[in-house]
Order: C-alpha cells, then structure tokens, then sequence
C-alpha cells in the first residue's frame, strides 16, 4: 500500500502546484462574494424602478379611483381614460397605457376578480405584487368606512403578530434563528455536491489524461491498478479538502472582517445605543445571533463529505478508464449524475421540513444521502440511529463500489479504440 | 541470476485466445528476440510477464517464484506505446517512476540525473516533457525504464523514432546491460535489428510459438538456401529462374538480387542463368536465410495452416 501513498502524493503535489488551482482557491471566494453582490445589486435594481408605469382604470365602482390616485407613489401613474374598453386595450398595445384595470362594482361587497391586463409577461413581479396590494387596501378602506368601523378595530386589524422560530434539541434551546441553520445546511450540502461532482469529475479527466498519454502502462507495470486507482482518488481528495480548508478560512476571515467593518461604519444611535458604546455592544443590539453548531455537525460534515466524494470518485475513475476521450463518457455520467443532482434539487425541500418522509427517506439511501443527510443534520436533530445507520450504508456502497471500479479501471486503461457498452464493463468485471 | 519462464501461458478475451499455450525461457546475459506479426499476441504475452494482467492458464516464473508485485520491483518495462506525463518535469517524472520501483527519492534523482547526462541530456531535469523533441522524450523513458537496475528488462521497439547516432548509443547501452548479466526481452519488427542484437529468438504467430531457440541454430537448420548476388546488367534471369520454378526471388532491385533456392536447386544454376544476362557480376554468395525471410516463411505457413 505504501505505493498508494506515492500515487497520492504526486497526484496531490502535481496539481496544488498549477496556477489554475492557486487562482481558482484564492479567488473563490471573491468570485462568490462578487456573484451574490452582482444578485443583490440587479434585485435592488428590480425594486426601485426608475420610471412611473401608467396604468389606466376601469372604474366600475366609481369610488375607487380617487382614493388610488390619492395613494400614488413613482412607481405607477392611475388614469382614468372616458373611453370604451376595446380603445383602452388597443392603447395598451401601441404602448400608450402600460396597462389597465378593470375593478368590478362587486368589488365593494366581497371578493372578486380584479382584472389588470398589461403587454409585459411575467407573474409575481415587484410592480404586480405591489399593485395589488395598493388596490386591496383602498378597497379595504372604502369597505370599512362604509361599515363606519371603529379607529379601535382598525388598529386591531393593522396590528401585525409574527412566528418566530427556533429549534429545539436534547439539550436546550440553540441560539440564533432557523433560517441560520438552514443556511448553514444550505452551504454544508453545496460543499458535498461540489465535492462529489466537481472533484470526481477531475478524477475522471485525470484517469483519461493518464490513459491517452499511454504513461497508465509504465504505472501498472510497477503500481497495481487498484492502488494506483485509490491513490488518484485519495490525492484529489487531498487537494479538494485543502481547496475547501482555505475558503472556509478566507470566508471566516472575511466573515469577522465584515462584521468589524459593519460595526465601524454603523451609528450607535440607529441600534438605540450611546455614541460611546463599544462595538460588542452594537453588535450585541444588532441582535446578530450566529447559530450555535455542536461539533458532531461538523463531524458528520466531515465523514458524508469523504464517503460521498470517495464513492463517486470511484465511479467517475471507473467510466474514466472505459473511453478514450471526454466526450464519449456523456452516455456514463449521465445515470451518475442524476442522483447528486437530484440530491441538490431537492435542498430546499428538505430545508423547509427536515423531518419529512421525503428528507428522511432521501437520506438514507445510498447514492442520495450525502447531501440531504448534512442539511438534515445542520437544521434539526436527527437520531443516531438514522445519521449512523445513513452513514454506514455510504461506507458499504462505497466499498462495493470501489471493488467494482477497479475491476473495470484495470480492464479499461488498457483497452483503446471501441467505444466500450455497459455490457462491456459488466463483462469485465468478470475476468479472472 | 535472473532467469524468467513462461510456462504453457493462455489468455483467452471474450472469444479470442490471444495467447494459447505458450512457453518460453530467457537467461541471464542473453538477449531474446520476441517476433511475430501484428496482432500475433505478443504485447498480451508481455503483460503477463510484468504482471499488468494475469494469466488463465499456465505460470510465469522469475527465479523460481510465480511473477507478481516482487517482481514488478525487478523489471523494467518499454511498451511500444511511449507515455510520459507531458506537463511534468522531466526530472519529477523520473524521479516518480523510481519511487514507485521503490527507490528512494534521493536515490532515484541521482541515478536519473547520471543517466540523462550519459544520454547527452545533462539539462533536461528541469524541462517541461512536452518541450522536448520526440527522440528526447524516447530516451527518457528509456531511462525511466532502467532506473532502478532492473534484472529482467523488457524493450518493445526501442528503436522507435531514434537517429542512427541516438540508434548506437541505445544499442551500446543495451549491450552493456546485457554483459552485466541482465536479462533482456527484445520485441521488435524490425529484423535486421534482432538478427544484430539476439542471442535468442521466439517467435508467436496466432497466439502459438511457432519457433523458439538460439538464433544460429535456427538459421543453421534452414541451411544455407540463400544465395546473394550483386551484378551490372540485365536481371532478366531472375525472371526467367522463378518461372521455371528453380528459385523465388525476395530481394530484387537494380544491382542486387536474393533468391531462394527452391527444390534442392544447385547454386550454380543461378550462376550459370545469371553469366548468360548481366555483363559483370560483383559478389556472388551462398548464405543462410536472413531472419526476415524465415519471419515471413514461418508466418505464411502459420497462416496457411489457420
């Protein structure tokens, strides 16, 4: 085995050294950084629309329209046009109105349908979101007024009461709130499926460089192919671990950094403090609350992160050996890909009900449960028995799995020219 | 004393036996010629031998011990496809594959350095492999191939891509290993080149040894059935020998013929033929078959027989 190592060591020391790995692990984060401010910057964009939309109103209640203009802001003009609604709708279309309302006399006496028809697409926008509030609570105002309800029962029905969650476990209440945790999970999980997709994909293209290159014959005429195999996988592994233990610095630093900056820069008089006041304190008023993660978190993190990379490494090395080049590998990628991906499709899911027949399940199967059983541990409590039970099951397919992919790997790095079928392979594992 | 036995050894893929029964020996200090056409086996033979596959059948013995990873440590190995990891330094490279014969990383960046300077590439260490030219590259993996003083060396077409000059400088290497005492495999197509470095011939056809020994009993027991002739003139007696069934011509050009004589011809009825058409005669010999003849009479009657 100690060839393995040797294998490990160059895979790990030949690769940490490229300018591409050195760039790509120091500015990772800023790339991140970079992306989520670029999100942020165009959604702010989207809120705060510069120019006014005209919108013209059907006003078939006749009350309704002063108190809308009444309530206008830069985001949208009413008018009332004297016109039929064919003229009004012909105008949409050249581009006069950007739209119009139709409100229905019943409107003032339960719920109905108010029509807005417009040329843009798109549901659930800002501009749509904010247009119907604007027209529900002007008709909530007219109907109360006609009911000649109290200021007292207004105030009862402005007052807004909210739910606030927080999660409890065996030993208390954790600090900090849900949606902390579910961003923890959120990001542990993104950790795993980069882990298993990205980095078993540079064991994939590292096998095919190895076998075009003809240098896998000098290395199996000194390494077996089983070591050399382990050996690739483990010094990848290597490398996407140091990959991960520095961004996870840089951003813990940036993390601390950001606060301390936020704090100077931030009037002690907006969080009700004195001007005096340290910055424990203003961050303290801040009630900025980081989740409080136990260690066996971070332990699990760790072990699904190895298992899941381990397995599919292993099986990414497998189809590696079998082709030639790059591109005849899609016809094998494809069944191993889905479970990750459907593994990150289903995150958000398994975020909102951690404990759902759906999340547990998806856990504990092999294949799937590296990453829902990280975000099942980041946001609740699992039992040991599933977290266990999950995990050992991992450590069994990946064992099963690796026996399979040597006895294709061996096979395959010496086989050139066909395009080798899924029959191909199952015949391989069967020589002596 | 290294001493390697292949043993009644078959490898059967899917339907095709690619190796069927064979068994051959190599000795210490003698270099044995593996010939046979394309396709004939003889890379699956060799993987068998340093162990990258395993046999269905039969053993192969080094020392007296079934080959496996002991032995890998012992061989060194040139396939005929070349690989070197092409963004590497050479010298990383060298001193990787050394590491994984089990030498030490001092040792193997010692000795590579040693061998890149006898083979005139004292500034190669820390070149990137992809710069160099192809008959560069073909002697470092030369070297990443007797690094670590194999016993038992293994050389598909060594040759492959040399100069004449780069030729004579392997081929004295390969020498001297050879009187060290090594063992020594020579695969290659190239007949004139194992008819001047052999001392032993196996020859694989189909997947069977069709031939195996010492390269001069092989060519005494064809008897010297050759006959060479240099000359100026017309050749038409060639044409007119075959035609009558006395000889069959293998080599023809302008000045220069090489017959074999059919059916207990005399050679001195090509002389007579041949006096009777040139108007000089150079050089006239009675030879054994070179080995490119007995190649292509032992594959063709292979192929006959299959």
């Amino acid at each position: 085995m100690s060839k393995m190592w040797i294998v490990a060591k160059n895979e790990f020391v030949k690769r940490v050294r490229t300018k591409a790995f050195i760039l790509t692990t120091l500015l990772g984060p800023i790339a991140f950084v970079a992306f989520i401010g670029i999100v942020a910057f165009v959604s702010v964009q989207s809120m705060t629309e510069s120019e006014a939309r005209t919108v013209a109103v059907i006003d078939e209640t006749g009350v309704l329209f002063d108190r809308l203009v009444e309530g206008e802001d830069d985001r949208y003009v009413f008018v009332q046009p004297n016109m039929p609604v064919d003229s009004v709708h012909a105008r949409v279309l050249t581009g006069i109105y950007d739209g119009y309302l139709v409100i229905p006399a019943a409107a003032l006496t339960g719920s109905v349908e108010v029509k807005y028809s417009t040329v843009d697409g798109g549901i659930g926008s800002v501009f749509q979101r904010s247009l119907e509030r604007r027209v529900e609570s002007v008709v909530e105002e007219v109907r109360l007024d006609r009911a000649q309800v109290t200021p007292e029962v207004r105030e009862i029905l402005e007052d807004r009461i909210r739910v606030n969650t927080t999660v409890l476990t065996s030993e208390g209440e954790e600090a900090g709130d849900a949606g902390a945790y579910a961003a923890v999970g959120f990001i542990m999980g993104f950790l795993i499926y980069i882990a298993m997709l990205v980095y078993g994909s540079v064991v994939m293209r590292g096998v095919i460089a190895e076998k075009t290159s003809r240098v896998v014959e000098i290395i199996v005429s000194s390494v077996r192919p089983f070591e050399l195999l382990l050996g690739k996988v483990l010094g990848i592994g290597a490398m996407g671990l140091m990959q991960m233990t520095v961004w996870a610095g840089l951003i813990m630093a940036g993390t601390v950094g950001s606060s301390f900056i936020i704090a100077l820069f931030l009037d002690p008089s907006a969080v009700n403090l004195p001007a005096s006041a340290s910055q424990d304190e203003i961050m303290a008023a801040m009630d900025f609350q980081p989740p409080q993660l136990g260690a066996d978190v971070f332990i699990w993190f760790v072990l699904f992160f190895l298992a899941g990379y381990l397995l599919y490494a292993s099986l990414f090395a497998a189809v590696g050996s079998a082709v030639d080049q790059e591109a005849d590998a899609q016809g094998f990628m494809l069944p191993l890909m889905m479970p990750i991906i459907l593994s990150i499709v289903f995150i958000q899911p398994i975020i909102e009900e951690p404990n759902s027949t759906l999340a547990v399940a998806l856990s504990m199967i092999p294949f799937f449960s590296p990453v829902p059983m990280v975000v099942r541990v980041a946001v609740t409590e699992v039992p040991l028995w599933q977290v266990g039970g999950s995990f050992l099951l991992l450590v069994g397919t990946f064992l099963g799995a690796v026996w399979v992919s040597a006895r294709i790997y061996r096979v395959g790095i010496l086989m050139y020219g066909k395009k080798p079928k899924l029959r191909d392979l199952i015949k391989w594992i069967r020589y002596a | 004393m290294p001493h390697l036995r292949v043993e009644e050894v078959t490898k059967r893929y899917d339907k095709v036996l690619a190796v069927d029964r064979v068994s051959f020996e190599a000795t210490s200090g003698r270099i044995l010629g593996i010939l046979g056409p394309n396709g004939a086996g003889k890379t699956t033979a060799i993987r068998m031998i340093t162990y990258i596959t395993v046999p269905d059948s039969g053993q192969i013995v080094l020392d007296g011990k079934r080959v496996g990873p002991w032995s890998q440590m012992r061989m060194g190995y040139l396939p005929e496809e070349r690989g070197l990891y092409p963004k590497m330094k050479v010298g990383e490279q060298l001193t990787y594959f050394g590491e994984l014969k089990g030498l030490s990383r001092k040792d193997a960046i010692k000795t590579s350095k040693h061998w890149l300077e006898r083979f005139g590439g004292k500034d190669w260490f820390n070149r990137r492999t992809q710069e160099l030219s192809k008959g560069m590259q073909q002697k470092v993996q030369f070297v990443a191939t007797i690094l670590h003083q194999p016993d038992l060396l293994i050389l598909d077409e060594p040759f492959g891509g040399l100069d004449p000059i780069n030729a004579d400088l392997l081929r004295d290497v390969i020498m001297e290993l050879k009187s060290d005492g090594r063992t020594i495999l020579f695969a290659s197509h190239r007949m004139e080149q194992v008819e001047q470095l052999c001392d032993d011939i196996c020859m694989i056809s189909g997947g069977r040894k069709v031939l195996d020994g010492p390269l001069r009993d092989i060519k005494r027991q064809f008897g010297k059935d050759t006959v060479q002739l240099d000359f100026e003139g017309s050749n038409a007696f060639l044409d007119n020998l075959e035609r009558d069934g006395l000889v069959k011509v293998t080599v023809r050009s302008g000045a220069h013929a090489e017959v074999r004589l059919l059916n207990g011809t005399a050679p001195r009825v090509v002389l007579e033929r041949a006096l009777g058409s040139v108007d000089e005669i150079s050089r006239f010999e009675l030879v054994e078959p070179p080995l490119r003849e007995i190649f292509v009479q032992v594959a063709g009657m292979q192929e006959v027989v299959a």
